[in-house]
């Protein structure tokens, strides 16, 4: 067995310098549109092109409702001018203002994650997590099966109809104080299920939720920061529609 | 046999009461009668040896249209088996005593339209579950109404797992839906006496999210959305299959650069699929290293897929008649530079997993899938081929451009859990070797052809990752989509898992699970 | 049946604390049979211990039968049984104050009659408690007769029938001799006491036998077998060669062992209880040959130390299982079934029964501070005191049958742990209509006295020790309480003869706490080694049972006052993987829990496939899994079915010169005449 021990002490370091320092190498994320100024006679084609409503138009401005992106690319590919494009990775933030968790959640904390009807994207990226690049467990981040000994519930899906009772037995399961990650456009706003007559519109319908982190799916660096806001070791991203940068 | 053969045969044995017509090197139609439907779809089956795609349902508006899609090799082709009937009609014949595959075929129709099928001994209680919903509640039909199906809702109270273990003592061990770490939603019912596992009954449609009802009306722009983001996994070859399907209906020839990247795409992400699939094996075996070095590489492939195109899972590539925006020669040789690169590493992890021996003995001999068993239920993929049961579509059915590529088709012969393993291996080098011919064959040129859309009905279909996927399509005078039907290679994979859990122990079941490499949410759309 | 058969307990008792606390035992010659001998009555202190034990068992027995009779009004089968019992009752205690072989042997057949006598009596609608019934009678007169033989064969060595004048004679006889004896009583006896390989009548008689007799059953009459064994190797005739020790201890291992295998994978409650009957019967007569080998061995004071243990046992056993069925003819009138994979989740219902048969399962799997951990821990101390004999096979032998004893010990664990929780933990596995109640008072005051009794005899076994050791010291040659209860506590500190080093390390073990205090002899047993090592274990499980109480009394304090004065208590929904609903059928069943041992003993087990069957529709669709196996009890397999061919072979031959016809019996008679005549006229002749 010697040759594993070997193999993986010359595979050296792999894990990203985040949260301390930036990560720049390629292919780490897709981002996420970026609001501002457009051109105003072709405002219109543009809210039409999406085919889940993220851009809507006030004076003139575009704002961005990244919950609802789906990753289609339909508003940089084929049409003129492309809209503006971000990079960044920090996207989580509160769902609706809260900023203090309490003391329970600053340290380590365990992670209950439940599939509640996702395409495999945003849990597959939730899985990349534990892979040597990222190696949440160096954060503090551990994912536990049970719920009871869970203190976040990070739901990836849109909570389809018979995954309503497992999902809220879940929730009920978890000793107090909890708090609730919803991952991913499915998660926040149905994403392109959210017409279907067994999806409901994202996990906010369900359960009451604390941070979201928004992207089809979010890259596993946008999720870290997500669990990191959890734990109030990163600051959200700004909760208001994104401006011009 | 080639088409005409079969033509001959048919109208012979079925005088008068079967007609086919076949347009040559492509598709051979069978309208036939009810009475007659079991035998011929078992004589295409069993005796010449045709594989079973699927069962394509229509309501139409005045008849039902059952279409069974069987195809061969490139000489047989595809055969569709019609029969027609008029919408009052409900009950209809099963083939099921003939060609076991079709067993799920039969059980979501009875659940989503409301046909039974004569002679299945189990129908129920499949998509829509019992204790869920009650009977009769039929989503597929054009009629439903999903605000009265929501408001009218009467689940059985007294729903009980169905107990095949007869033997004093036996219990039924529920897993799931939410079991283990990160793992997706899915039920399993284990029947024991205490250590092995006698049955087991995976209780599947907890994400089904009615992605075929959905698309029903909407423009095929905006259905390839969803045919991406069903499965996303295997994210590109389904919204390839679908772009096929959609660009055979309007006569679209699609460029041959689009053409070639789509292949380069496809197969890089077969490669990353496989290296993922590795990497669930050596973590449920708790092989921690490998486990590392295996999720190191799938990372290494996520990231050249996003800095190629810009999506790690490549969503929004892909556009109706070729690709929605072109990939630079040196973004793409770049990428393959380090696919190569990738693919050597993976090549040693094989090496040294061969020598640990504690890592084989929990796979070798562990989950057997036998070649009779794996026809008849009509396993697809890299698991099928590990039990010896060789059905490739670049090969029998080619398409975008691979009969001008060279390429293996690996198999196995012993179809245990090691056997699996080793062609996951070895389809990832030829993955590479596509990816190679690929780039050297490409020219410039345009990649994307407009489409004009017209009404018609078409079957694209493409070799995922997992095995065969069927997408038939089918639009409306509108310029609509009014059906459309997945079939993904995990639904024919859950049917067979069964056959390689019986009888192992407790401990040996998640193994077995990873070397399967099933997706849930491609079963259940 | 319930106050007489009480009164009748209390005079038991009273004329054993009589013997055994005031010394007033006697032997009472009564009536003289010519040719034969006087018939004798003699109480010594070692029948008082098996006479009191006898009556703490048989005073909640009589309670617990009254209310069972109560409950079914057939009187005129009431009536019937409540003579049948007293009359055990008296025959019962006539064996133990028999002084003399013939009276000894009358007692036994009325007893052996009246046990079959009540378990066919029952007339409910079992199958084959005729049968069991049957096989009792016929089995308990073979043991009768074997015995018979080996008293009859010691009384013509020593030339008398009563003990005294046997115990007299019996210094004189010989080895082989001696080794006649003890197979032939030891086998005899060991049939009602239930050792293998004679023993496989006794869980179907227990099966068959009806609720009120069963815990007189296990109680009682099985410590009369081992009465039989004791008296004549042990008192009437001491062992002078290991031989006969050895062979006890063997025997007593393999039937512990074999004991609990089956008990452990066994789902049916009463017959359970009679495999782990056989298993403790196996454990104290692995002591009382532990106790043999020593005697010939010449070390006395390790020979009562064997002695005290296995009586120890003796008694917890008895107690013990006389409350578990109780709890097991509870279980099967409240909730209408024994089957354990049937039951479960009874503790909601019955909450004050699934206390009392919690008390008896915590002591027979002997955990502290209840009675069974005190003689299980004793026992093994004894097997491993074996260090100091001299012979190395001997000593091999008793680390082979130590390490089985430990083996047992832990599967007894499984077993009742399965027990309880099958039962009474999880959930409720019963139809719907099935009612289920808590039985009336009846059926609980003999519960929760023998509960109370388990856990008296465990904290305080410094009272129980020297009592029994007062009855054994003749045995054994040497008192046991020297060395396990150290006078050192006597309230009179003169009778001090221990070493000072001895005395140190007591001090520093603290054994002194609270001398002041507590009232009578300290609170403390300990093993006593050589001059090397004083001290060579101390353990005491009335301070276990205090410092319990302190730590259960401090954790609650601890938790309610402290812990949870700021957060919240709350109760969450049970945690089932997110299934709509969890069914009974999804529950763990005893057969699942017991199946690894199932699979690890196999080849104990052997079982042969009677069906293994699957069946198809339309060739994949499995319709059902049929499996069952069937397993047939190696002592069955080996002695029974082999005796029963034998049996058979026989009568089928002799059955050959059955005609039926007058003329031919007529012939048989005339030819017996001849024969006899002939042989006479040669004898007179020569």
């Amino acid at each position: 067995m010697s040759q594993w021990v070997i193999n993986g002490i010359l595979t050296g370091i792999k894990t990203t310098g985040y949260p301390a320092k930036k990560e720049t190498a390629p292919g780490v994320t897709p981002g996420l549109p970026v609001g501002g100024n457009y051109p105003g006679d072709k405002i219109n084609a543009l809210i039409e092109r999406c085919p889940t409503r993220v851009f809507s138009d006030s004076d003139g401005q575009i704002i961005v409702e990244n919950r609802r992106c789906i990753h289609c690319f339909r508003c940089v590919r084929g049409i003129e001018p492309p809209i503006g494009w971000d990079s960044n990775y920090e996207t989580g933030r509160f769902h609706d203002g809260q900023h203090e968790f309490g003391q329970p959640f600053h340290r380590s904390i365990h992670i209950c994650v439940v599939d509640a009807g996702d395409c495999g994207a945003c849990l597959n990226e939730v899985k990349q997590l534990n892979n040597p690049y990222y190696n949440m467990h160096r954060l503090g981040f551990f994912v536990t099966p049970t719920p009871r000994h869970a203190d976040v519930l990070l739901v990836v899906g849109t909570v389809t109809d018979h995954m309503r009772v497992a999902l809220q037995k879940v929730f009920d399961a978890m000793p107090t104080p909890k708090r609730v990650v919803a991952v991913g456009a499915c998660a926040l706003s149905g994403g392109i299920f959210a017409e279907s007559f067994v999806c409901s519109k994202g996990v906010t319908t369900v359960l009451p939720v604390d941070v979201e982190v928004p992207g089809n799916p979010p890259p596993p660096l946008a999720i870290l920061h997500g669990l990191l806001v959890a734990v109030g070791r990163k600051a959200p991203a700004l909760s208001e529609p994104t401006k011009n940068r | 046999m080639n088409q005409a053969e079969l033509k001959r045969e048919i109208e012979h044995r079925w005088h008068g009461r079967a007609q086919c017509e076949y347009y040559p090197g492509y598709l051979s139609e069978v309208q036939c009668e009810r009475a007659v439907l079991p035998e011929l779809c078992g004589k295409l089956f069993l005796e010449w040896g045709l594989s079973f795609a699927g069962l394509v349902v229509e309501e139409g508006q005045t008849d039902w249209q059952l279409r069974y899609i069987f195809y061969g090799d490139r000489e047989a082709g595809w055969v569709h088996v019609l029969i027609q009937a008029p919408l009052s009609e409900k009950k209809f014949p099963s083939i099921v005593k003939f060609v076991h595959a079709v067993d799920w075929h039969e059980r979501e129709v009875e659940d989503l339209f409301g046909l039974h099928f004569e002679g299945h001994p189990r129908l129920g209680d499949f998509v829509l579950h019992d204790d869920a919903w009650q009977e009769n509640v039929e989503p597929m039909r054009k009629g439903f109404d999903a605000k009265i199906a929501m408001q009218q809702r009467k689940p059985d109270e007294d729903w009980r797992p169905r107990r095949i273990v007869q033997e004093p003592g036996a219990f039924v061990m529920p897993i799931g839906p939410k079991f283990s770490g990160v793992t997706e939603c899915v039920h399993f019912l284990l029947e024991s006496v205490g250590e092995d596992v006698i049955r087991s009954t995976p209780r599947l449609f907890y994400k089904w999210r009615a992605v075929e009802k959905s698309a029903e009306g909407k423009s095929p722009d905006e259905v390839l959305l969803l045919a991406e983001r069903f499965a996303a996994t295997t994210a590109f070859a389904h919204g390839l299959a679908y772009c096929q399907a959609v660009e055979k209906i309007c006569g679209t020839s699609v460029p041959s650069r689009a053409k070639v990247l789509r292949v380069f795409l496809a197969e890089l992400e077969r490669l990353r699929q496989h290296a993922g699939a590795i990497q669930e094996i050596c973590e449920s075996t708790a092989l921690v290293v490998a486990n590392s070095q295996a999720g190191i590489f799938e990372e290494d492939l996520l990231r050249i897929s996003g800095e190629l195109t810009g999506h790690r899972y490549l969503f929004g590539l892909l556009a109706l008649g070729g690709l929605q925006c072109d990939l630079p020669d040196a973004a793409c040789h770049k990428a393959l530079k380090q696919s190569e690169q990738t693919l050597a590493q993976l090549n040693q992890l094989e090496e040294r997993l061969r020598v640990s021996s504690s890592f084989l003995d929990r796979l070798e001999e562990v989950g057997s899938v036998a070649w009779r068993n794996a026809m008849v239920y009509g396993l697809l993929g890299p698991i099928a081929r590990a039990s010896d049961l060789v059905r490739d579509l670049r090969r029998a059915q080619a398409y975008s451009g691979y009969e001008t590529f060279q390429f293996d088709v690996p198999s196995e012969k012993e179809g245990d859990g090691y056997a699996r393993l080793r062609i996951l291996f070895a389809e990832a080098r030829q993955s590479v070797r596509i990816m190679q011919q690929a780039l050297a064959a490409l020219q410039s040129g345009s990649v994307r052809e407009a489409v004009k859309v017209q009404a018609g009905a078409a079957l694209g279909w493409v070799e995922a990752p997992r095995g065969g996927a069927f997408h038939w399509v089918r639009i409306n005078e509108g310029g609509k989509i009014s059906r459309y039907r997945i079939v993904a290679p995990s639904f024919a994979n859950w049917h067979g898992f069964h056959l390689a859990v019986e009888k192992f122990a407790f401990q040996d079941f998640p193994i077995m699970l990873s070397t399967f490499d099933l997706s849930v949410s491609e079963n259940d759309r | 049946m319930g106050w007489l058969g009480c009164l009748a307990a209390i005079f038991l008792l009273l004329a054993a604390v009589n013997a055994l606390y005031f010394g007033n035992t006697f032997v009472q010659p009564l009536w003289a049979l010519r040719g034969l001998t006087t018939l004798t009555l003699s109480l010594d202190r070692l029948s008082a211990v098996f006479l009191m034990v006898t009556g703490l068992v048989l005073f909640p027995a009589s309670i617990y039968a009254g209310s069972e009779l109560n409950r079914q009004p057939h009187l005129q089968h009431g009536r019937v049984f409540t003579v049948l019992m007293f009359g055990l009752y008296a025959s019962i205690g006539l064996i133990f104050i028999a002084g003399d072989v013939v009276s000894f042997l009358l007692a036994w057949e009325v007893m052996s009659i009246l046990c079959y006598l009540l378990i066919v009596s029952a007339r409910e609608k079992q199958n084959g408690h005729a049968d069991s019934g049957y096989l009792l009678l016929a089995m308990g007169e073979a043991g009768t007769l074997v015995a018979a033989f080996g008293f009859l064969l010691l009384a013509v060595q020593t030339n008398a029938f009563d003990f005294t004048g046997i115990k007299a004679g019996a210094l004189i006889l010989d080895k082989p001799t001696r080794m006649t004896i003890f197979l032939l009583s030891f086998f005899g006896f060991g049939v009602k006491a239930g050792l293998v390989p004679v023993n496989f009548w006794l869980p179907r008689a227990y099966a068959a036998a009806p609720r009120a007799f069963v815990p007189v059953l296990a109680g009682a009459t099985l410590n009369l077998g081992l009465y039989g064994i004791l008296r004549v190797n042990a008192d009437l005739m001491p062992a002078i060669h290991a031989g006969p020790g050895l062979i006890a201890l063997v025997i007593g291992t393999l039937s512990a062992l074999l004991g609990i295998l089956y008990a452990t994978t066994d789902n049916d409650l009463k017959v359970m209880l009679a495999h782990s009957s056989i298993e403790n019967v196996g454990i104290i007569t692995a002591g009382f040959g532990a106790g043999m080998v020593f005697v010939a061995g010449n070390h006395p004071a390790l020979a009562s130390i064997a002695f005290v243990t296995a009586l120890y046992h003796l008694a917890n056993h008895s107690l013990y299982k006389t409350l578990l069925f109780f709890g097991a003819g509870v279980v099967e009138t409240q909730a209408g079934t024994r089957d354990m994979d049937r039951l479960g989740g009874l503790i909601k219902w019955m909450p004050l029964t699934a206390l009392g048969f919690l008390a008896g399962t915590l002591s027979i799997a002997g955990l502290p501070p209840f009675n069974g951990f005190v003689s299980e821990w004793l026992t093994l101390q004894t097997m491993l005191r074996s260090a100091e004999l001299s012979e190395t096979s001997i000593k091999l032998i008793f680390a082979l049958c130590g390490a089985g004893l430990a083996l047992t010990a832990a599967l007894a664990v499984t077993c009742f742990v399965k027990v309880f929780a099958m039962s009474f933990l999880g959930m409720r596995r019963l139809e719907e209509n099935q009612k289920v109640v808590e039985p009336k008072s009846g059926a609980l005051v003999p519960i929760f006295i023998l509960a109370v009794l388990c856990l008296v005899f465990g904290i305080l076994p410094t009272y129980i020790i020297p009592s029994l050791d007062s009855a054994l010291t003749p045995l054994a040659g040497a008192s046991a309480a020297e060395n396990l209860v150290p006078p050192f506590f006597a309230s009179n500190p003169d009778h001090n003869t221990l070493p000072p080093a001895f005395l140190q390390d007591f001090h520093n073990l603290g054994a002194q706490v609270g001398q002041s205090i507590l009232p009578g002899r300290g609170l403390v047993v300990l093993h006593r080694g050589g001059e090397q090592n004083p001290v060579v274990f101390a353990m005491s499980t009335s301070y276990m049972f205090v410092t319990l109480i302190v730590l259960l009394l401090l954790t609650y304090v601890i938790v309610r006052l402290w812990l949870t004065r700021r957060r919240m208590l709350e109760r969450r929904v049970r945690w089932d993987g997110g299934v709509r609903k969890l069914l009974p059928e999804m529950t763990y069943t005893a057969t699942g829990f017991s199946n690894p041992v199932r699979v690890i003993f196999d080849a104990v087990f052997r079982p042969t496939t009677v069906e293994d069957t699957r069946e198809t529709v339309a060739e994949h669709f499995r319709t059902a899994i049929r499996r069952e196996k069937e397993r047939v009890h190696p002592v069955d397999k080996l002695v029974f079915r082999p005796v029963q061919v034998a049996a058979l072979w026989i009568a089928g031959r002799l059955a050959a010169i059955h005609h039926g016809r007058f003329n031919i019996y007529a012939t048989y008679a005339l030819l017996a005449l001849l024969t006899v005549l002939v042989v006479f006229l040669l004898f007179q002749a020569s």
